[in-house]
């Protein structure tokens, strides 16, 4: 389409990560699980029945919610009973801003607070005879956020000029990606974010040129949530997922991240002829849209505001215009901003200055390789791994940035290697699990109870793992392990003094377990008899063989602790009984 | 003036065509693209073709009148009035030329050593055909566009205005360099691919300069416009070239045609977005009366009534007419039926080119061997089931006229339909479509002195006496377009 000479350009200046803007959401986490959007899930197996991030914001949303109507006592809507006749479709637009240093195609630092137009490069003023200088760096975090949602990274894309007239668009035109859609509609692309307009009242406006550039990334969801609440739950999630792997680090507060919602309502079992379709949803009613919301409450008020005007609309016998709306904060109604014939025709055109941009597969594998595993992933790794339940696997992987975790990786991974070189016998089932309750619970507990922060406690996890190895392999009572890692746990390290091991600590104050000789069994248990007359006749004469594990109990009851098992002590029971 | 003593320039004039950036060292010199938009406007930075210029020894002479943007054949479409031609026929100016047609008439008049120009479908030969001079736009993406104010920017390319080719070529060399402001420059990795990189090294270059060359002559290029005295000058040109042995190949360029349509259509295209940026903001001149209260409130809405006004004061009609033009042929119900075809017919011409010349197109020799598919990899089965043009009716350039007519007056244009202007640029169009360099050198018409003799009865110079010939060359071909040029002007 574009001259030869551009095409070549492009070939030798890109050899590395040759820009690629435009990522089809291939098989991607959101597209794949449909469901997800649903609030009743009906899955077979655990993880994902218990998939908790979406859950717990939707959750979180509720519990919100509820605060919310107690402060006003006002009837919510959601119990409107139109909304058994009529079903809310929802797609968001998503545009969040992208953790760079530099501008899209200038190398002005991006900035948020700076001292206004103190990052305005020549061609961020768009002064004639300047031309846009890609930046090869502003491509990870687009990846990233590209990689974090599971999508496809198209090897090759173009930029495209959408033309509009406004103050804070220098060039008369954003370079966005346009044309070249493939897998289309449900994509996330690269494109520049414009000036800030600042009204001084009563007509001035100033501009501040120095967001103009900074690079944005699009994400476009499929119309496939169907409540206010999920909406505002998945923007959350679309925030904190782009937080996780570090792609835009600004959020929906500061302006970082701005929110467009379609929505559009049906009549519930209406079959879809006649109806629109939208990015391969079939049977959609005709959707609004409303620009710019920019906080979490404002998608979800937004929303719900919007689809109870299309339901009035509806019910009265009138017909929902296709139309852009807005809404700001505090007003029950969304306003109509432009109808469809009022609609912008962008008048998309290829960037001349621009040749295609080609992403090579070793950067995609690359960071692929070096992503950080998204809070979901981990989750369902720890639950695979060590067969802990999926709450406490999420707490260990919460709790103090992932440190937790680590730590009680490497306990395992300890445990695992002592257990090795243990006879048969000895070994145990379960280590994750084990090694979790302990680093959770037993450590957790003690260290909250004395107030010592995580940062700075001093159980190593080869101490850790000798005692539970100690514990489980029955050479120590649970309380003596409960009393060595109290001890571990308020040692005050001294320079250069060596700090005893688990086995030296046990073997030198004679904690060690020694197991009941076959005559201390015997006497136990016949000083048990004698005392107990009447449960001795009751075993013998009645027959009443259930009173045997009365006998057993008191045996392990009265002898030290842990020394006596109660296998043996059955069997010593039994035979002096008689039965 | 940072004029270096010891540069190669040392000491020379050189004009600048005012639609390219100066900078804050030669603070006079505004940067106005001859439009109202932006009179007085002082560029901040000086294009790199200028600062290369300043760094090697030149003066920069000043600014020179030209089409408003560029837009334009015969610069008349300027905020400072029209250009006039040195020369004269029957007492009545003649156009210049344009849109470098200051350029051009500060070279033909020896007010300065030699001229800056841009050639986005013609703007530097043409002018230089009209006035007698040397005017050569050399390989898109040679030299810097940075600091140079965009018009059609798939197209626009910096070109030189002098009096003979040796001096063109002097430039040539010092202004070819990679630009990394630019993202169209080529970078040095397709340089080296280029034969006018090391053209003494590549032992095919040296064997292909000391052989004689075949010239193509396009049939296609044989318009009824042509005049006869052009037609004549073209012709006898080509006849003294075979009788110094070089060989003339007739060669079919079929989308020649369409070319002038495309170009039409792409070029407004691009201006109407590369345009947009003047609304009145940032720079350039404020409006004559503060906006009315009415007019900021209906901004406010979304109207743009203050960019409505600075833009209808400020451009020019044939500016407004060439976006317009290419607003609607990027509009979504136009699209597909002008911009669309028109990129198709572009690449139409590049085929056409590429399918006459001997040598390769560098261009697309890299993208074969690179793995990704070629974009016009669809359109090739075509052309493959036509006949391939023979090993033995390929050439090394292409000769033309580089325009239908002698200048006319400007009485004559005035009288013109806008449209039918645009004819004028039929000859210069497909190289520009196709990024290719290409060299305007006057040749006498019958019988006439190649300039400045035949006084006129004002005392102005007489008729031009001379026609534009144009050599047409292969991408980074510019040596061999540049030699054959020196040719050509030795023929007289």
């Amino acid at each position: 389409m574009t001259a030869p000479s551009n095409s070549t350009l492009r070939l030798q200046y890109r050899q590395l990560y040759q820009n690629s803007l435009r990522y089809s959401l291939l098989g991607t986490r959101l597209t794949h699980r449909p469901a997800l959007w649903n609030q009743v899930r009906k899955s077979h197996t655990v993880i994902t029945a218990d998939h908790v991030p979406l859950r717990k914001q939707l959750k979180d949303e509720a519990r919100r919610k509820k605060a919310d109507k107690k402060a006003s006592p006002k009837s919510s809507k959601t119990l409107d009973p139109r909304l058994s006749r009529w079903e809310l479709t929802v797609g968001l637009e998503i545009h969040a801003e992208l953790n760079t240093a530099c501008k899209l195609f200038s190398p002005a630092a991006t900035s948020l607070n700076a001292e206004p137009n103190s990052h305005v490069a020549l061609f961020d003023a768009a002064f004639p005879g300047t031309q846009p200088q890609f930046q090869k760096a502003t491509l990870i975090p687009a990846l990233r956020a590209a990689l974090a949602f599971g999508c496809e990274v198209q090897r090759k894309s173009s930029w495209d000029r959408k033309h509009y007239f406004y103050q804070d668009q220098p060039n008369g035109y954003q370079i966005t990606q346009y044309y070249e859609v493939t897998i289309g509609i449900k994509q996330i692309q690269l494109e520049q974010d414009t000036a800030k307009t600042i009204l001084q009242p009563p007509s001035t406006y100033l501009l501040d040129f120095n967001r103009v550039g900074t690079p944005l990334i699009e994400i476009i969801t499929l119309p496939h949530i169907h409540s206010p609440t999920t909406a505002a739950a998945c923007v959350r999630k679309i925030q904190s997922l782009l937080r996780a792997v570090d792609a835009c680090v600004v959020g929906m507060e500061m302006g970082g991240l701005r929110c467009d919602v379609n929505v559009s309502v049906r009549e519930r079992g209406t079959t879809a002829e006649g109806l629109s379709e939208y990015a391969g949803v079939k049977g959609l009613g005709t959707r609004t849209e409303i620009k710019n919301l920019s906080s979490f409450k404002a998608v979800e008020d937004a929303i719900l505001a919007e689809r109870d005007r299309q339901i009035a609309v509806l019910e009265s016998g009138g017909e929902i215009e296709g139309e852009t709306r807005g809404w700001t904060i505090g007003q029950t109604e969304t306003v109509r901003l432009r109808g469809k014939e009022g609609e912008v025709d962008y008048r998309y055109m290829p960037d001349p200055d621009l040749g295609p941009l080609i992403i090579g597969q070793d950067l995609v594998d690359h960071l692929k390789d070096i992503l950080p595993m998204l809070p979901d992933e981990t989750a369902e790794r720890v639950v695979n791994k060590y067969g802990i339940s999926t709450k406490d696997a999420r707490t260990l992987i919460s709790l103090d940035d992932g440190d937790r975790l680590e730590y009680t990786e490497a306990v395992v991974e300890t445990v695992m290697q002592r257990l090795a070189s243990l006879p048969e016998k000895q070994r145990f089932d379960k280590v994750g699990k084990v090694v979790a309750d302990w680093v959770l619970h037993e450590l957790g507990g003690l260290l909250t109870t004395a107030g010592v922060p995580w940062e700075i406690q001093t159980v190593t996890p080869e101490m850790l793992a000798d005692i539970i190895v100690h514990l489980q392999s029955n050479q120590i009572t649970g309380n003596t392990a409960k009393k060595l890692l109290a001890h571990y746990a308020s040692l005050q390290p001294v320079a250069g003094a060596a700090i005893p091991s688990v086995s030296e600590i046990i073997d030198a104050s004679g904690l060690r377990l020694v197991p009941l000789t076959e005559g201390e069994y015997v006497e136990m248990a016949q000083k048990v008899m004698a005392e107990n007359p009447d449960m001795v006749k009751a075993v013998r004469e009645k027959g009443q063989r259930g009173k045997i594990m009365w006998f057993v109990g008191q045996m392990m009851r009265r002898g030290e602790e842990g020394r006596v098992e109660a296998e043996k002590a059955r069997l010593y029971v039994e035979r002096l009984l008689e039965v | 003036m940072s004029s270096e003593s010891n540069g190669p320039l040392f000491g020379k004039l050189i004009a600048i065509k005012d639609n390219i950036s100066t900078g804050p060292s030669t603070p006079s010199l505004a940067t106005t693209a001859a439009s109202n938009t932006l009179r007085k406007h002082a560029s901040p930075f000086a294009a790199t073709v200028v600062r290369l210029l300043t760094e090697n020894g030149a003066l920069i002479a000043g600014k020179t009148n030209c089409d408003e943007f560029g837009m334009g054949s015969h610069s008349l479409n300027s905020a400072y009035g029209p250009v006039k031609n040195a020369y004269v026929r029957g007492g009545h100016a003649l156009s210049a030329g344009g849109s470098s047609g200051g350029s051009a008439v500060a070279v033909a008049t020896r007010q300065c050593w030699a001229a800056l120009g841009t050639d986005t479908g013609g703007s530097v030969r043409l002018p230089a055909a009209y006035c007698g001079i040397v005017g050569f736009k050399p390989s898109y993406g040679l030299l810097s566009r940075w600091g140079v104010l965009d018009y059609a920017n798939s197209m626009d390319t910096v070109g030189i205005l002098s009096r003979d080719v040796p001096d063109a070529r002097t430039l040539f060399r010092i202004l070819n360099r990679f630009d990394e402001e630019d993202p169209t420059s080529l970078p040095p990795s397709v340089r080296a691919r280029l034969s006018s990189a090391d053209a003494g090294e590549k032992p095919d270059e040296s064997a292909r300069n000391a052989r004689a060359l075949r010239i193509g002559v396009p049939t296609d290029y044989c318009l009824e416009e042509l005049s006869s005295p052009v037609h004549r000058a073209w012709i006898r040109t080509l006849n003294r070239l075979q009788d110094q042995g070089h060989q003339l190949v007739p060669v079919n360029l079929p989308s020649t045609k369409q070319a002038l349509s495309a170009y039409y259509v792409l070029a407004p295209a691009e201006a109407s977005s590369n345009l947009a940026k003047y609304d009145g903001v940032r720079y350039g001149s404020r409006l004559q009366d503060p906006p009315s209260h009415q007019e900021a409130e209906a901004d406010k809405s979304g109207k743009s009534v203050l960019f409505s006004r600075y833009r209808g004061e400020g451009f020019g009609d044939e500016v407004k007419r060439r976006i317009l033009l290419g607003a609607f042929a990027l509009s979504a119900a136009a699209m597909d039926n002008y911009f669309i075809q028109a990129q198709k017919i572009r690449r139409l011409v590049q085929d056409d080119f590429d399918r006459v010349f001997a040598s390769p197109n560098p261009l697309h020799t890299a993208s074969s061997s690179s793995s990704s598919p070629k974009p016009s990899s669809a359109q090739k089965p075509a052309h493959e089931a036509s006949p391939p043009q023979s090993t033995r009716s390929k050439v090394d350039l292409l000769i033309t006229p580089t325009a239908p007519t002698l200048p006319p007056t400007i009485d004559d244009v005035r009288q013109q339909d806008p449209l039918a202007t645009y004819t004028n640029d039929a000859f210069t169009v497909p190289a520009s479509l196709a990024g290719l360099p290409s060299i305007s050198v006057p040749v006498q018409t019958a019988g006439r002195p190649r300039s400045g003799a035949a006084a006129d009865g004002d005392g102005g110079w007489g008729d031009v006496g001379c026609a534009g010939v144009q050599v047409i060359g292969q991408f980074g071909d510019d040596d061999i377009v540049l030699r054959m040029g020196e040719i050509v002007e030795g023929l007289r």
